[in-house]
């Protein structure tokens, strides 16, 4: 199952909001990190800031994938910025596991991400987890 | 942690013992073979990250297996945490792996000239700007349609093939034990997970760009604005700390 929906407004660089729904399965990864890598591409991020949020999705979404229940979904939404972009990953688990408590993982995603936030939040019959980085086109364009 | 320590305390055990067995002795091949086997699930997690590049799972995690039986012949047990020496020695496998193989696919020989002139572009403007070029800068200095250039990077990205029933035959369920797999996980992330944590900023940072993106020193470098020496020197001092924080942990537990 994937579905893409591109939002209508047009940024600077041309390039739109995209929110990709998949099913929750490590086996769906390859295809998000491969569409960050090619919205990045398309932003113009520099070649290494490219490789950099490949990885940072690839991470964000094993988290995510293994807390998530079976047949859920997972939610990824690629929001371009004028200078940056926001990754903004979502699943249902029925545990409350903070993604950072992976400390592996999360130390990979933060060192490749500009910033990196998570919550987890209870909803109907279970919790709702989120991750949201924000990568940047390039090493100069780091706070 | 107790899982982890108690972990690498029978391995260090282990470890003597291959070290002190005759190179002939039968009880050497067993022993040896046990050791790989019972790091099998290192090489699949890390076999796995490079799955990216579109080759197939079992032909990575063979690579990676022979990168863990190199670390497993090579690792002396005083150096401490087998962990901190396996990983750089099975990614170093990997990497050489994808250095060494061609294209898998047949891709239009235009195609792959162009992927040579994009990667040398690629790094005569490195050179140039001190860092890595955007898309729209390469296209500008070979004179390029900036969509030409964006099909011969995806064009890059898929230089190993994968087979269209690659997904149909390796199903990510039992076949492949993950289960299994994944408490493994737990063990290495959780030994390796908090120290990374406590290192400096930059330190940290240096080793994710080394280990888990696999770029050179020089690249790291530049990227981190020191010199190259620099990070060698950095990368030797924090691997130290790292084998010896494991180490110490291990004889604790």
């Amino acid at each position: 199952m994937s579905e893409v929906e591109t939002s209508p407004v047009a940024r600077a660089h041309g390039v739109r909001a995209v929110e990709v729904r998949v099913s929750a399965d490590a086996e769906q990864v390859p295809l998000l990190r491969s569409f960050a890598a090619d919205i990045a591409m398309r932003m113009d991020f520099d070649l290494d800031a490219i490789e950099d949020l490949r990885m940072a999705v690839d991470e964000a979404c094993s988290l995510l994938v293994r807390s998530a229940l079976p047949d859920t979904s997972l939610h990824c939404r690629f929001e371009p910025e004028d200078h940056a972009i926001r990754v903004n990953v979502v699943v249902d688990a029925d545990r409350p596991a903070a993604p950072s408590s992976d400390p592996m993982g999360w130390q990979i995603l933060t060192a490749l991400a500009e910033s990196v936030t998570e919550s987890v939040e209870a909803v109907d019959g279970g919790h709702r987890i989120r991750v949201e980085l924000r990568a940047v086109p390039g090493e100069t364009d780091r706070r | 942690m107790n899982a982890p320590a108690d972990r690498g305390d029978r391995d260090v055990d282990r470890f003597r013992a291959l070290a002190e067995l005759d190179g002939d002795d039968p009880r050497r091949a067993v022993l040896r073979g046990d050791l790989v086997a019972d790091h099998m699930d290192l090489a699949r997690n890390l076999a796995r990250k490079f799955d990216r590049r579109g080759d197939q799972l079992e032909d990575l995690i063979q690579v990676a297996t022979i990168g863990l039986i190199k670390a497993v012949d090579r690792f002396e047990a005083d150096r401490g945490n087998f962990y901190a020496f396996a990983i750089p020695t099975i990614m170093g496998e990997l990497r050489r792996h994808f250095r060494d193989t061609g294209w898998a696919v047949r891709v239009p020989r235009q195609l792959k000239e162009l992927h040579v002139t994009i990667a040398a572009g690629r790094n005569e403007l490195s050179q140039k700007l001190g860092r890595a070029p955007k898309p729209s800068e390469l296209a500008e200095h070979l004179g390029l349609p900036r969509e030409q250039v964006y099909e011969a990077l995806v064009a890059s990205a898929a230089k190993q093939g994968t087979s269209l029933d690659a997904r149909l035959a390796e199903p990510s369920g039992d076949r492949f034990g993950y289960e299994d797999e994944r408490l493994a996980e737990v063990d290495n992330r959780r030994a390796l997970g908090p120290l990374l944590a406590e290192l400096p900023e930059r330190e940290r940072k240096i080793i994710v760009l080394r280990f888990f993106r696999g770029l050179s020193q020089a690249d790291i470098a530049r990227r981190v604005g020191v010199s190259q020496m620099q990070v060698s020197r950095l990368l030797a001092k924090t691997l130290e700390r790292l084998r010896a924080a494991l180490g110490e942990d291990t004889l604790a537990g």
